[in-house]
Order: C-alpha cells, then sequence, then structure tokens
C-alpha cells in the first residue's frame, strides 16, 4: 500500500470525521471519544451529516456497483480537501485501497484517488499527521492491542503502541500468535461461521494467556466479534477502542 | 489446425496484448542474499565446516578420519572413484572392500561411495558435483554413506557466487547435507533415498 | 442459513486431521520467519524484487517462452507445448511409447497432479510409481494431496502404518524412521527397474535453458541416476529471465517453504547427461504446459502466475488450517489455491466460485510470499467475477447487498433506519428471520443497539 502521499492538516487543522456506521449503529462513545480527542489536539472536526458507510461490506462481498453506489455518495458528502480521519483500520483502508480498486475502469476514478489521498486512520494521523508522539493523563492498566488485520501495511499499529506506551499506568503485553486473524471478516463471519468461530477461540485464548485487563483496537469490527464471542460462552473480556483509552487518560489526567 | 504451440503462444500473445506497458526487470545487487555471517573476508572451509555441521553433515580433513568414521560405523564395503583411490588406499586396512566400480546390479552391496566435489558453498555448508567431476551419479546417491572429496580452492563464500560460478555442465547438483524428509508428521528423519551421512573430505 | 461448503466441511473435520494440519501448518510458519529473517538483511525487501522479477516473466512470456525454448534446444532438449492436460499426457505416453518403455518413477510436481498424469499412463498400460515419500502415500491410499509441499500433512503415522500393512510393506510399524527405511528400500528398486524418470522444475532459465529441481529426499535426483530418460513437465509461468536470479529465489524458496537456507538437493539440469558419466539420461524432453495458464494471464488476476508453490501462504492461513487442504476440492489449496484454482477452472469457474470467499482477507497471505501476490486483492476481484456470472456456490451465506446500498446512498432513510433499529434492543432478535442476524446470534451476541446516539451527542453537546 502507498500512503506516502498523503494530505496533511493545514494551519487551521480542519478534518472530517467519517465516525463509519459501525460506530453510527452501536458504538457512539467510540466516535464521541475521536471527536474529543481530535479536539484536544487543537482539530477542528466537521462531521458531514450525510454519511453513511465506506461501502465495505459490498465490496468484500463481490457486488461492486453496489458498493460503488455507495461510496460515491461518500465522496459527495466528503467533498473538500482537507484530512478525512477515520476511527476504523478497515474502513479507511477501504477509502484508500478499495475503492480505488473498484474504481479502476471508471471514469471517476481521480476523485476516489482524491479522497484515498486524504483519508487518515486515527492513530495514524495523530503520530504521523499532527506529530504527536505521546500521550498525557493516566491509565492504569495492562493492555493487550489487538492488531486488526486491515491496518496491516500501515502504520497504525505501530502508532497505537507509540501512544499507548507512552502513557502513565499502561503496560502492553504481547500476544501470542499475533498475525493470525480474529475471524471477522465482515460477512465471513455469517457465510462461514464455524471457521470464524473457531479463528475467534483460538484468538481470545492467546489473548487470555497474555492475562490483560482490557483489549484494545484501533477497529470495533473486531472487538464486536470477539466480545459477542466472549460474552456468548459466558466468560465476557472488556474491550475498548484505542480513542477511548486516550480519551479516558486524559480525564483521568484532568485534562479533559 | 495449428500446433499446441502456436495455440499457446497464440493465447499469450492476445492475452498480453491490452497491456498499456510491460513490467519491467529490476536489478538487483548480490548483496541483498547474502547471509549475515558470510560478510567480509571469511575463512571458507571453517565457514563451510560450521554450515555443514549445522545440516547434520560431516565435514573431515584427513583421511584416517574417514576411515575410523566408516570402522565405526561398520561400513566396510563400498565404492571409490578410481581417479581418488591411490591416493586414499594406504589409509585403508585390509579389512575394507573398496571397489572402483559401481555396479548398479549390487546397489546395496555399497554402504559408501567416494567421489569427487568440484566445488562447495561455504554459507550454506553445500557441496558441488557436476557429470564432470562425478565418476557416477549412483555411487555418490545410493550407498547409505557420500563422500565428496574437495580441494580448499573449490570452495566459493555465497550462494551468489556459487550461481556465477555454475560450470557448463549438463549437470550440476548442490548437495547440503545428508537426504532426509519430514512427511510422517513433521518428524525430520534423515536417509530417505539418499544417502544418511554425508561426509567432505577435504584433500589439498 | 445455508453456509458455505468449505465451512461445513472445516465443521465435519476429524479434530486428529485438524490437529496435525494445524501444527503443521504452524510450526512451518514459525520455522519460515526466523530462517528468513535472522539469516538475510532486508528479507522483505527480497519479497518485493522478487515479485516484480517474476511480473515481469509474466508480463513478457511472449519474448521469455521462444527464448527459452531456444536455449532448451540447444542444450539438446527435445520441447514439446501442450496446450491442455490431455495433450500433456499424451506427450508424455508417446515418448514412453517410442521408447517402448512401460515403468516410469516420478518425483513431485503439482502440473501433473493438474492433467492427473499417473492415473492417465496406468491406464495406458504403464507402471507410474511416485517416489516422493508423501506422494507415494498419496498413491497407495488412492487419496489427493492436501498441501502443495506437505501432501500427507493430514495424516498420522498410525494410518501411515496401516496402509503400509495394507500394501505388503512389513507388519504393522508406526515408528517414523521405520516407515522411511521401508520405502527407501522398495523405491531403491523400482528406480532402478524403470525406464523413464519424470520431473517437474521450480525455476527454468530463459537465458541458459537450465532447469532447476529442488527436493530434500533426493527422489528426483535418484529419477535422473537411474534411469536413461527424462522428462520435465514445467508450467509455462515457470521460467526467470537470468541464471544470476536463480541467486535470489533460491535464497527465497527453501526459506519460505521449508525453513531451511537450501532444499538438500538443488539439481541444475542442462540436457542429457555428459558422455563420459555412466549414469542418467541419454534423452531429456521438456513438456511446456499450458493448462488454463493463458486463460489466468488474460484475466485481472494474473499476478498469481508468479507463484513459485512454495506453500507458506498456506502455512499462515487461518481458514487453511481450521479447513485443511482437501476442503478446496482441487489441486491447489490454501490461499494461492481459492485465486488460482477457480482461474485454472476455466469455463468450470462456477464449480470453484466458492473458494475466494473462503477467507477472511487478512492478508497474511501475502506478507509471507516470496513473489509479494496481492492475494487479498485477487481474491476480491474473484468474489466480483462471481456475482457478474451469477454463480450460486459465491452467493451461499452472502447477505444481498442492494436493499443496503439504496439504504446507504439516502441519508434520510439512513437515518431513519439508525433511529428504527432501536427496535432491536426489545425484540427477540433471535427469531427475526433475518438469516445473517440468526447465523451471527449463533454463535455470538449482538452489541446493544444504539444507532443516532453518536449523532445527537454531536448535536446537543454545549457549543463552544
Amino acid at each position: 500500500m502507498n500512503l506516502a502521499h498523503r494530505v496533511l492538516p493545514g494551519p487551521d487543522k480542519r478534518v472530517q470525521l467519517m465516525a463509519t456506521c459501525l460506530c453510527d449503529a452501536f458504538y457512539d462513545d467510540v466516535a464521541r471519544a475521536t471527536v474529543e480527542v481530535l479536539e484536544y489536539l487543537g482539530c477542528a472536526v466537521e462531521f458531514p451529516e450525510g454519511q453513511t458507510c465506506c461501502g465495505q461490506p459490498a465490496f468484500n462481498g463481490g457486488d461492486w456497483p453496489a458498493s460503488r453506489k455507495v461510496v460515491r455518495h461518500t465522496l459527495q458528502t466528503f467533498a473538500g480537501d482537507v484530512p478525512v480521519i477515520v476511527p476504523s483500520g478497515s474502513c479507511a483502508a477501504m477509502l484508500f485501497h478499495g475503492a480505488p480498486l473498484e474504481f479502476e475502469k471508471e471514469v471517476d476514478l481521480p476523485a476516489v484517488q482524491q479522497l484515498a489521498d486524504r483519508t487518515w486512520e486515527l492513530a495514524d494521523f495523530i503520530v504521523n499527521g499532527l506529530g504527536v508522539t505521546t500521550w498525557p493523563g493516566r491509565f492504569d492498566a495492562t493492555i493487550a492491542l489487538h492488531r486488526a488485520c486491515h491496518t496491516r501495511g500501515t502504520k497504525t499499529c505501530d502508532s497505537a503502541i507509540a501512544l499507548l506506551n507512552s502513557i502513565p499506568g499502561i503496560k502492553v503485553v504481547p500476544v501470542g500468535e499475533v498475525e493470525q486473524c480474529c475471524g471477522f471478516g465482515g460477512t465471513f463471519s455469517v457465510s462461514f461461521p464455524n471457521i470464524s468461530s473457531s479463528m475467534g477461540e483460538l484468538k481470545l485464548e492467546h489473548i487470555r494467556a497474555a492475562k490483560p485487563d482490557l483489549l484494545v483496537s484501533p477497529d470495533m469490527s473486531c472487538m464486536m466479534h470477539l466480545s459477542g464471542l466472549a460474552q456468548k460462552e459466558g466468560h465476557p473480556i472488556k474491550t475498548m477502542h484505542v480513542a477511548q483509552v486516550l480519551r479516558d487518560a486524559l480525564k483521568n489526567g484532568k485534562l479533559l | 489446425m495449428s500446433t499446441d504451440r502456436e495455440t499457446i503462444l497464440s493465447h499469450v500473445r492476445s492475452a498480453l496484448a491490452p497491456l498499456p506497458q510491460r513490467a519491467a526487470l529490476p536489478d538487483w545487487e548480490a548483496e541483498l542474499v547474502i547471509m549475515r555471517q558470510a560478510r567480509g573476508n571469511v575463512d571458507t572451509w571453517p565457514l563451510f565446516a560450521e554450515r555443514l555441521r549445522g545440516v547434520n553433515g560431516t565435514p573431515l580433513t584427513a583421511v584416517a578420519d574417514l576411515v575410523t568414521l566408516l570402522e565405526k560405523g561398520g561400513w566396510r564395503h563400498g565404492y571409490c572413484d578410481p581417479v581418488l583411490w591411490p591416493k586414499l588406499a594406504p589409509a585403508f586396512p585390509a579389512t575394507f572392500k573398496v571397489e572402483t566400480v559401481f555396479d548398479r546390479t549390487r546397489v546395496d552391496d555399497f554402504q559408501f561411495g567416494i567421489t569427487r566435489a568440484t566445488g562447495a558453498i561455504a554459507e550454506t555448508g553445500t557441496l558441488v558435483l557436476t557429470d564432470a567431476g562425478t565418476s557416477g551419479r549412483l555411487a555418490a546417491l545410493a550407498p547409505w554413506v557420500h563422500v565428496a572429496v574437495l580441494s580448499r580452492a573449490d570452495i566459493c563464500v555465497d550462494v551468489p557466487q556459487a550461481v556465477a560460478a555454475l560450470p557448463r555442465d549438463p549437470n550440476v547438483i548442490w548437495v547440503t547435507g545428508p537426504s532426509k524428509t519430514a512427511d510422517v508428521e513433521g518428524i525430520l528423519i534423515e536417509g530417505v533415498h539418499g544417502p544418511g551421512v554425508q561426509v567432505a573430505l577435504l584433500l589439498d | 442459513m445455508a453456509t458455505q461448503r468449505i465451512d461445513q466441511f472445516a465443521k465435519d473435520l476429524r479434530a486428529d486431521t485438524k490437529a496435525a494440519v494445524y501444527d503443521g501448518s504452524k510450526k512451518g510458519h514459525e520455522k519460515r520467519t526466523s530462517v528468513l529473517f535472522d539469516h538475510l538483511p532486508d528479507a522483505n525487501r527480497l519479497r518485493v524484487l522478487a515479485g516484480e522479477i517474476k511480473q515481469h516473466v509474466v508480463e513478457n512470456l511472449d519474448t521469455y517462452l521462444p527464448q527459452v525454448e531456444a536455449a532448451l534446444q540447444a542444450n539438446g532438449v527435445k520441447v514439446h507445448w501442450a496446450a491442455t492436460a490431455e495433450a500433456a499426457n499424451e506427450a508424455v505416453l508417446s515418448i514412453m511409447r517410442a521408447r517402448g518403455a512401460t515403468k516410469i518413477v516420478k518425483a513431485k510436481t503439482m502440473v501433473s497432479e493438474e492433467t492427473e498424469l499417473a492415473h492417465f499412463l496406468e491406464k495406458n498400460g504403464v507402471e507410474c510409481l511416485e517416489t516422493d515419500l508423501g506422494e507415494f502415500i498419496v498413491q497407495i491410499a488412492h487419496d489427493h494431496p492436501s498441501h502443495i509441499v506437505k501432501p500427507i500433512i493430514h495424516k498420522n503415522r498410525r494410518e501411515i502404518a496401516t496402509l503400509f500393512e495394507q500394501n505388503g510393506l512389513g507388519a504393522y510399524n508406526d515408528d517414523p524412521e521405520t516407515i522411511t527405511r521401508r520405502a527407501r528400500q522398495h523405491l531403491r528398486g523400482k528406480y532402478l527397474a524403470a525406464d523413464v524418470g519424470l520431473t517437474g522444475a521450480n525455476f527454468v532459465s530463459a537465458e541458459s535453458g537450465r532447469l532447476v529441481i529442488v527436493t530434500n529426499e533426493g527422489n528426483s535426483r535418484f529419477c535422473l541416476a537411474a534411469t536413461k530418460c527424462h522428462i520435465a513437465m514445467v508450467g509455462i509461468e515457470k521460467l526467470l529471465p537470468r541464471d544470476r536470479d536463480l541467486g535470489l529465489f533460491l535464497n527465497l524458496l527453501a526459506r519460505s517453504a521449508t525453513a531451511q537456507q537450501l532444499t538438500v538437493y538443488t539439481e541444475f539440469v542442462s540436457g542429457p547427461k555428459a558422455a563420459a558419466q555412466p549414469d542418467g539420461p541419454e534423452e531429456m524432453h521438456v513438456i511446456l504446459v499450458d493448462n488454463g495458464r493463458t486463460t489466468v494471464l488474460e484475466s485481472d488476476c494474473r499476478e498469481i502466475l508468479r507463484c513459485i508453490r512454495c506453500g507458506a501462504c498456506l502455512n499462515v492461513c487461518p481458514v487453511y488450517r481450521q479447513a485443511s487442504g482437501h476442503a478446496y476440492r482441487s489441486v491447489y489449496p490454501g490461499p494461492v489455491g481459492a485465486v488460482l484454482s477457480p482461474l485454472l477452472a476455466g469455463e468450470r469457474f462456477p464449480e470453484l466460485a466458492d473458494l475466494p470467499k473462503a477467507s477472511s482477507l487478512c492478508g497474511a497471505c501475502n506478507e509471507v510470499c516470496p513473489v509479494n501476490i496481492p492475494i487479498p486483492d485477487l481474491l476480491l476481484r474473484l468474489r466480483a467475477k462471481g456475482k457478474r456470472e451469477k454463480a450460486p456456490l459465491a452467493a451461499v451465506g452472502s447477505p444481498p447487498m442492494g436493499a443496503w446500498a439504496l439504504l446507504a446512498s439516502q441519508p434520510t432513510a439512513w437515518k431513519a433506519a439508525l433511529f428504527g433499529g432501536k427496535l432491536m434492543n426489545y425484540l427477540p432478535t433471535k427469531l427475526l428471520p433475518i438469516p445473517a442476524l440468526r447465523a451471527w446470534e449463533a454463535k455470538r451476541t449482538l452489541p446493544a443497539w444504539r444507532g443516532g446516539e453518536f449523532r445527537a451527542w454531536l448535536k446537543n453537546r454545549p457549543k463552544k
């Protein structure tokens, strides 16, 4: 993935927020924490009201015409030239990798590429867009970071780890077989439910062996799958998004 | 009616025709594939010996040591390249039966085979055999013990060097340790179709 | 809701088979990582380079194929071309008939699995014996390999011991060393009695016409030491531009496949044996096989032709580990198979259109691929193809996206749905006739629906 040429924030630090459909439906606090964190860093956050979804579900399912319809709507909604911040590795990857792929034969590819070049996953943006490499406040917990698969080839997880490691009170513990997928995979989770849940159970085993207080991820989709599995089997786990940890650290340090 | 050759080539051409341009051939520096430890001034025999031991091969520097090894294994009947035998014979006691013709109808009679290696690769512990240098492919392959005789000057340092040095021989084979398989439950077993003991004897 | 066949296969897989496949794959992956990154200064750069070199070959096959043919012929090799599996098998048979040969020993080559060569030859009165230990066991078991490098990763020693006993190879003994020694003894005689030795080729240099054949067992070497005629079946994409590129690829292949610096035997074959050499083939043939490769070349997934058959993608794939190779119902399993098999099937693509769906698109395969094939992107392209062509196998278990796309391009409707979804918190969702929802809730709980909450917070928070 070539992420070298992304649009940096201007001096006014204006950004647009794509909350993601998952946060819109289930995880409002993650979207809220994202806003709070970005505003703490001095960004002027615009939330284009017409936003819906990045188009990934249909893209992954092979229905590219349906996906393109949704992406076109997204292009309109996010018209402009400021960075677009996404608290999700997979939605961000959809915009900067998936969409250009499904638009490669379309006349509006340039518009898709323009949006791709403005798209940042949150942790990556904080460290590499805003140049913030340490995080203040306090958060007392042993944390395992789930390396969501769609962050492969990006700086997201390294950025997240750098920030988390710098927060007083946090200890990040390694997890075994870290390259193995949690098994969510979007619609894969319902069309291959046995394999998906077996993969999830293996992941939970490794996580539990590391004995963290909390599982943190740049992607809520993985967390929805893993916490759903864990809860169903009667041994729930605590999950949070990176944004929520960063926000809570500020609150604990009375900086927010 | 076109031949298969014409059919295939015309399919290839029509498949590639729409490409606006063809992917270029990149160049690359041999440096990239040289193992970390094989850099700088390398004393080839000690590195070779270390790597050979790493793949369960046996490096030796004296014929007497070879004889000891063969006696210890109970391997007293074998084959030797007739060009090598005069040099090696004095060290072999009368209890050994060494033939200088490999008879493939009695393949299991030969417990060891001694042939010449034309080269070696230090960084991997590899022996280089060729048709020109090997008095018989079967003699080097079929017996339980294979002894490859080599000289220090023929050892090159790394894989790119060895590729550059591939001689004009219809058959060059790189041999890195005894034959093996892990097909049964991933358990490593040595001595499958080829030798179970691979010796490199340095004789200058 | 109907679930995908591969998922069902995984569910029904015997526990001991699954354990064998899982452990074998995991070990293979872990060792690969250490042997590549401990030894070489920049292993990831090598993968990218090797990918570029292979892509160059694939996109210039119109130049390299005639070039390699000329180089082979200059070396005294007879070159045959086979557009189809049938043509490839017939070419082998006619070489044998011309020699009056009735016994052939063969080393492992995936192309021959594609063409079902052994079966064809047996039907035509030729004794065709597999010599790779794993393939030999597969042959006597009338089974199929389940991994491209480790054919019997799915079998345990007890099964093999029983098989040997049933095939006259001694009383039941499940010690791996004993099993191996028995195979050694049995096959030794077969090599020496055979007329023809058949191999594949891992690489062919277009510059010198050298074939490179790698094994650990020494079986292909034995084929070329014991017999008088060598036939090599080679896929048309197995070429490399120059001899020097072998330095790169030989450093990647064994490390990726079996976590070795080099396999025990790396053989460079330029032609029939030297005149003075007592052992080996006096005649050498190379059969350049298409069998669907030009169809792949024509498609938008031609990057898959870079594949050097190392199996690293299988070893790391979480889906392969759960399902095992046989779940893929084709010669090539795992991530590479999920792309290659449906494409090689040509018009029969619909029969394998579900293979590209058997992936969470995690990308681990691309990360380990020594030629940097963007497998997830190719899987996505094939999913689009499956949808366009309305392949039923691809559609199984996939929620329809038309209505969703409509909703997601109409903000008013979307916001209404966000609000309306709150009903779900009060309904017994397990009873709702939405297949995807049911499938989800069979294994996992659903989080509380909080549609509209974020937007309300944004709207209602005190202005600064």
